[in-house]
């Protein structure tokens, strides 16, 4: 695959479906499509340097600047954890309408940022990452379910993520019509709505 | 055909190898990555540079929330009982000085990188001073005044368990100022 050249180079086969992208992108850099190329190649072996692959790490970023872009922030799990239970009986149902509104939020932003065929693949990452989750599963189609799973998760925590959850899904197209939810652990099952 | 440096080459040849894929493509992989990245806005070194922050945050027991949910939350429990909130920030702020201590290290750097990480988006700066003075700021008009003051304690409470006492702690609405000391 490599062909040994006079001073110290050699020659790499970038992949023939790839030139026109490459030529764009590096046009619009205003740099060439070498230097890009080669710019690229020197992130790679960075990352794998790290530990990572270029591919999950520009995930990772994104995922971030998602959050971002959305007014997440970054707190210690413990503080909201404790006041979330502490509140609890004088604030059960104000939290819900408030996680619940953040989840609805959140949905069309997503659907603005990403697209619709996108959101739903995103979402399984996003829940696990920014709901500290150890499993999550979403299955599309006109029937969708939401299972996900969080060991240490706390009741009023599983609560808040059903509203959040039921919001979300209903700023997508999503209709709830079961749930089945106890300390760490729901089964949501929706409905997409009918246009028109 | 792009003419690489042979030692590029040989590198991206010995990471096909250990992707147990040829360098046809290893390089087709990683040159449709990065143009994934151009295609989402993303800037590919920025990405890798900060590859590890969900990682550490959670590592660092941190979560990710709506940030004015959570400041309806913190003042809610602030409103009905201060000391006890004030009392809960200040253990959490022992808790990370502690961590950051005993990971070895530097932890004021560490932690003050930390700080810096969670307080995203605010005017955070953490100046050494005259001897062993160390002034932290942050500044944000979207925190409550409940939030200002809690933060400041879990600020302070940190510090302290790295050796650093309080000269002067002034918070208010959305600005938090505190001299520390060495002692």
């Amino acid at each position: 695959m490599t062909k040994k050249q006079p001073e110290d180079t050699k020659l790499l086969v970038l992949p023939g479906v790839l030139v026109d992208r490459l030529k764009e992108t590096s046009n619009k850099r205003g740099t060439s499509l070498s230097g890009y190329a080669i710019e690229v190649l020197e992130e790679a072996l960075r990352a794998e340097k790290l530990g990572a692959t270029l591919g999950d790490a520009v995930d990772a970023y994104r995922m971030r600047e998602i959050h971002r872009g959305a007014g997440a922030m970054v707190v210690p799990r413990s503080s909201l954890g404790e006041l979330v239970k502490d509140l609890k009986k004088s604030h059960a149902e104000d939290f819900g309408k408030l996680w619940e509104a953040a989840g609805r939020w959140y949905g069309r932003y997503l659907l603005g940022k990403l697209g619709v065929e996108e959101v739903l693949p995103f979402l399984r990452q996003d829940l696990l990452t920014s709901w500290n989750l150890d499993d999550v599963e979403i299955t599309d189609g006109d029937e969708a379910t939401l299972r996900f799973t969080g060991f240490m998760m706390s009741e009023e925590f599983t609560d808040l993520l059903v509203n959040y959850a039921h919001g979300l899904m209903e700023s997508l197209g999503y209709r709830e019509v079961e749930r089945d939810s106890l300390r760490g652990m729901a089964t949501i099952k929706y409905m997409r709505v009918k246009k028109g | 055909m792009l003419a690489a440096e042979e030692d590029l080459a040989n590198r991206v040849a010995q990471l096909a190898e250990k992707r147990g894929l040829t360098v046809y493509q290893t390089v087709n992989d990683i040159l449709e990555q990065a143009l994934r990245a151009e295609g989402q806005g993303l800037n590919l070194k920025e990405a890798l540079d900060r590859r590890g922050d969900m990682e550490r945050a959670h590592e660092m027991g941190l979560t990710f929330t709506v940030e004015h949910l959570y400041y309806q939350v913190v003042d809610a429990a602030y409103g009905r009982d201060k000391e006890k909130v004030r009392d809960l920030w200040r253990d959490m702020g022992f808790w990370y000085g502690k961590y950051f201590k005993g990971k070895g290290g530097e932890p004021v750097k560490d932690l003050t990188d930390a700080l810096a990480f969670m307080t995203h988006g605010s005017q955070f700066t953490a100046e050494k001073g005259k001897g062993d003075e160390l002034t932290v700021s942050c500044i944000n008009e979207r925190y409550t005044r409940g939030y200002t003051e809690v933060f400041a304690t879990f600020i302070e409470a940190a510090f302290q368990v790295l050796g650093y006492s309080t000269v002067e702690n002034e918070a208010s609405r959305g600005i938090i100022r505190i001299r520390l000391a060495r002692r």
